[in-house]
C-alpha cells in the first residue's frame, strides 16, 4: 500500500480544502496517510475552531467569490473531507507540539476529533523519507 | 452490454472526489464478481475511475455517455 506523508502549515481555508481534497483521493486509493500539522496549520485543529476558519492564503481579494463557489457547488466542509478520509483508509494526524502551544495546545485533548496524537519535528522527518509521496501544503 | 447490476451508484452532480470515494466505499461491500453502475457528471471522474480501477485491481467492463452529459461506468469487483 503506497504511502502518503503531507506537512501541513496552512490552517487557511482554501488550503485545508485542498489538504482534505487530497486526502479524500488517497482514502480512495486505500494509501495510508500521515499528516503533520505545523505552526498555522494548528490553529485549524485547536479544539471547536474547525468551523471557525475563513481566512484564504492565495487571491485574498476573491476570498468572496471563492467560499460563494464552495457553498454553491455544494463541496464538504475542509474538516468533513478529512473526517470521511480517516473513516475509509489508515490516515493519522499529528500536531507538531511546538505548533499546539503556539494556539494554546498543550495536551490532546485541547484539539479536535480529528488529531490522533502530538509529536517532534524528527517524527515528521522520518515519515517524509519514508513515504512514497510527501507534500508540504 | 448484458451484465447483472447488482449495485447502481447515481453520483450525478456531485464534484470531485466525492465521486471517487462513494465508489471505493460501495466496492468494497460487493462481492467478487459482482457489477456496479456508476452514474455520474464529473469530467474528473472520466480520467480517474480507469486509473482508480487499474490500481485497485477491479475491472472496467464498460464505460459509455449518456444523455445530458451523463457518463456510465461498469465496474467488476476483482
Amino acid at each position: 500500500m503506497a504511502k502518503l506523508c503531507m506537512g501541513l502549515f496552512s490552517g487557511s481555508l482554501d488550503k485545508l480544502t485542498a489538504a482534505g481534497v487530497i486526502l479524500s483521493g488517497a482514502a480512495a486509493d486505500d494509501m495510508d496517510v500521515e499528516v503533520f500539522v505545523l505552526l498555522q496549520g494548528a490553529r485549524a485543529f485547536i479544539k471547536d475552531n474547525e468551523s471557525k476558519i475563513d481566512n484564504v492564503a492565495e487571491a485574498t481579494h476573491l476570498k468572496d467569490e471563492f467560499i460563494n463557489s464552495l457553498e454553491k457547488l455544494n463541496v464538504s466542509k475542509w474538516y468533513d473531507f478529512f473526517e470521511m478520509a480517516k473513516e475509509m483508509t489508515n490516515i493519522k494526524i499529528y500536531i507538531c507540539s511546538l505548533a499546539g502551544k503556539i494556539w494554546g495546545g498543550e495536551k490532546l485533548g485541547d484539539f479536535n476529533y480529528l488529531v490522533d496524537d502530538l509529536c517532534g519535528i524528527g517524527e515528521y522527518l522520518t515519515a517524509a523519507e519514508e513515504a512514497d509521496i510527501h507534500m508540504f501544503i | 452490454m448484458n451484465v447483472e447490476i447488482k449495485e447502481t451508484l447515481d453520483v450525478k452532480g456531485l464534484s470531485c472526489p466525492m465521486p471517487m470515494m462513494k465508489l471505493a466505499k460501495a466496492m468494497k461491500g460487493l462481492n467478487s464478481n459482482e457489477v456496479l453502475e456508476m452514474l455520474g457528471t464529473d469530467p474528473g471522474t472520466k480520467s480517474d475511475l480507469p486509473r482508480w480501477c487499474n490500481k485497485s485491481g477491479n475491472l472496467l467492463l464498460d464505460e459509455s455517455e449518456l444523455d445530458g452529459g451523463v457518463f456510465r461506468f461498469l465496474i467488476q469487483k476483482n
